[in-house]
């Protein structure tokens, strides 16, 4: 206990001395760009203020989307830790691991003497952030619920990162994509998509998911909205009675494909017609950059969905309940 | 011994009604629409449009499935509370349970999607192997007590826990899902052709079972008066121990682990029929059957998050149920 005290009081001491060099650092001119403001002191989605007296120079990651977006801020470089899960970029493969998203092991990361550990509320255990805390490393959290939150989560973790620059342009330029995946036309027919996160049983993405928020981004409404729960349970039945017209699998390893006696109920439209799509499970569970990539392909079904369809709207809307 | 002699002559057409009723309530239950009159024309004049479908490859198979399955754990049940002479006996008290979950968890977690017809025969496997392994090991010269049954059970069951946590850590987080489900206890899985492979294990146990009857009285007398009676205790034992187990485990193999049937509705058939064997076991089949088909509508039909495992409805209504019946009797005696 003793020992932990001291190691606060040295902290509190250092952070009373980094603010100092650090402006003596600017006043001399180095290249700090007017967001770059370091000490810096910023709310997290938790409302704790995490304060920073230079740019992290080691920083762990405790999920894999915040892995992704460290990478993509350009910021790899600073990263000493990362969860088992991280496989993206390739480059984060390699890096050590500290276990996974919902039991990062505290001691290793201590071990790692990390500057700044990025955190979600959304699989992190608290009481886990909690004893970093006590150790005097500073946790901030991020827990995007919607593709916008994620875009702002990117420029903030820009500015926590010493790179607000670069975070504001691939911001930018990842709202920008997700504009232009958008249908063009505000009367596009709107199919009914159900996206599934496994096969045998038949566990569907509801209301709630970022799986979701993609599919009616895309122009399509969600089959599975009518349950409650962000993941219900789906009968075969309650399939058939769905009659999606395009089908989303989040695949994960080995779980794609539909059993033949599902697939063989060609009521459904998406069965009858081949239009089941295969994501990988990452790119749509991920609330990272690559989450517009995962945009860009349901609108790219969507779109391939409607270009097969007859081009009389009277018989597409009589085929529908 | 005597259940109430005069009362139980009409509870026979009552436990076939029941399960009759149960069957056409499952059968009338989903999201997909069916009208009677397309029900009866599926039926009775072959129709193929999608209302006849759902009812004749989705909900019959899955009702008559319901009724197999509860039927059978509850035959099985009464079995072993019968072997073992004690009233918290149940199909999967001897490692039948375990054997099965490790039996399907290797081909469900460490196999590919498409080799999920192998999941019922691994899980009779396992639970084949497991039951068989507990009777060996409980075995002595003398025979077998059950005592060193249950025992023997426990420690195998306990031991197969351990191998199904293991396998669950590590399995691919894709397929964990699944798993879950199965070791649930799940009907989902009824198609024609599980029903078709399962009915002649479930027929030959309940039939033998049916000529065990007498020797299941005596046996719980106590071994000693067994034998006076000119019972050979051994073989009644062997036998009783194998059939069960062939019942359990065959339905542990398609449906997963679905608790509590086995083990309440023994009690409940016995407060309707006494516990003369000949007249509980039929009792207990078809109450068992009505009860699992009634579970499994219920979890079909009560959420609006989608299906509920059907095990944890057993489970929900089946407790009460039980404390309801205990202390009734409590009461009563």
């Amino acid at each position: 206990m003793s020992s932990r005290v001291r190691i606060a009081a040295a902290r509190r001491l250092l952070c009373g001395f980094f603010p100092a060099f650090v402006l003596l650092a600017s006043a001399l001119g180095s290249p700090v760009s007017a967001t770059d403001r370091f000490p810096l002191a910023l709310k997290d989605d938790r409302g704790v203020t995490v304060r920073l007296a230079a740019p992290p120079r080691r920083v762990v990651s405790l999920a894999p989307s915040l892995t992704e977006i460290v990478f993509l801020l350009g910021r790899g470089g600073s990263l000493v830790g990362v969860t088992r899960f991280c496989n993206f970029p390739a480059a984060a493969s390699a890096l050590p691991k500290i276990g996974g998203v919902s039991d990062p092991d505290v001691e290793r990361i201590v071990a790692l003497s990390p500057d700044l550990v990025l955190c979600t509320t959304d699989g992190n255990p608290r009481d886990k952030v909690r004893a970093l805390e006590e150790m005097g490393i500073p946790c901030f959290a991020v827990a995007p619920q919607d593709l916008g939150a994620v875009f702002t989560a990117i420029e903030r973790l820009g500015v926590l990162l010493g790179a607000a620059d670069r975070g504001r342009a691939e911001a930018e330029a990842l709202r920008g994509r997700a504009r232009l995946a958008r249908p063009s036309s505000r009367g596009a027919e709107k199919p009914d998509v159900l996206f599934v996160v496994s096969t045998s049983p038949i566990i569907a993405a509801g209301e709630g998911t970022f799986m979701d928020e993609l599919v009616r981004l895309a122009g399509g409404r969600n089959a599975a909205a009518r349950f409650s729960g962000r993941y219900p349970r789906l009968s075969v039945e309650d399939l058939v009675a769905a009659r999606p017209d395009v089908i989303f699998v989040a695949g994960m390893a080995g779980v794609e494909r539909f059993p033949r006696e599902v697939t063989r109920w060609k009521e459904v439209p998406a069965f009858r017609d081949g239009s089941v799509v295969t994501l990988d499970g990452d790119l749509v569970t991920r609330p990272g950059p690559r989450l517009v990539t995962a945009l860009e392909r349901v609108s790219a079904a969507l779109a391939g969905w409607r270009s097969s369809r007859p081009k009389t709207p009277a018989a597409g809307a009589g085929g529908k309940r | 011994m005597t259940g109430g002699g005069k009362r139980s002559g009409a509870v026979f057409p009552v436990l076939a009604a029941a399960l009759l009723g149960a069957l056409a309530l499952s059968a009338a239950t989903g999201p997909v629409p069916i009208s009677p009159r397309a029900a009866f024309d599926a039926i009775f004049r072959g129709t193929d449009d999608t209302p006849a479908r759902v009812l004749l490859s989705l909900r019959l198979p899955r009702a008559l499935l319901g009724a197999l399955v509860g039927g059978a754990l509850a035959s099985s049940g009464v079995a072993f509370q019968a072997l073992l002479r004690n009233p918290l006996a149940d199909p999967y008290i001897l490692g039948v349970s375990g054997g099965a979950a490790v039996g399907a968890l290797t081909v469900a977690l460490f196999l590919s999607a498409d080799a999920s017809p192998l999941l019922p025969l691994c899980a009779f496997g396992g639970a084949a192997l497991s039951a068989l392994a507990v009777f060996l090991l409980a075995r002595r010269r003398s025979g077998v007590s059950p005592e060193r049954l249950i025992l023997m059970g426990v420690v195998v069951g306990a031991f197969l826990n351990a191998v199904i946590m293991l396998m669950v850590t590590l399995a691919p987080p894709g397929k964990i899902p699944g798993a879950l489900y199965w070791l649930m206890g799940d009907l989902g899985q009824g198609t024609p052709h599980r029903v078709a492979v399962l009915f002649p294990y479930v027929a030959l146990g309940a039939v033998l079972l049916y000529l065990l009857s007498r020797g299941l009285d005596l046996l719980l007398l106590g071994d000693h008066a067994a034998f006076q009676a000119g019972l050979s205790v051994e073989r009644v034992k062997t036998a009783t121990y194998l059939t069960a187990s062939l019942l359990a485990g065959s339905v542990v193999a398609v449906s997963g682990l679905i608790g509590f049937v086995g083990l309440i509705v023994p009690h409940g058939a016995r407060v309707l029929v006494g516990s003369g064997h000949r007249r509980l076991l039929p009792a207990a089949f078809l109450l068992g059957g009505a009860f699992l088909v009634l579970s499994d509508t219920l979890a079909r039909a009560a959420s609006p998050a989608g299906e509920l495992p059907v095990g944890a409805i057993t489970a929900l209504a089946g407790a009460p149920f039980f404390l309801y019946l205990l202390r009734r009797n409590g009461r009563r005696s």
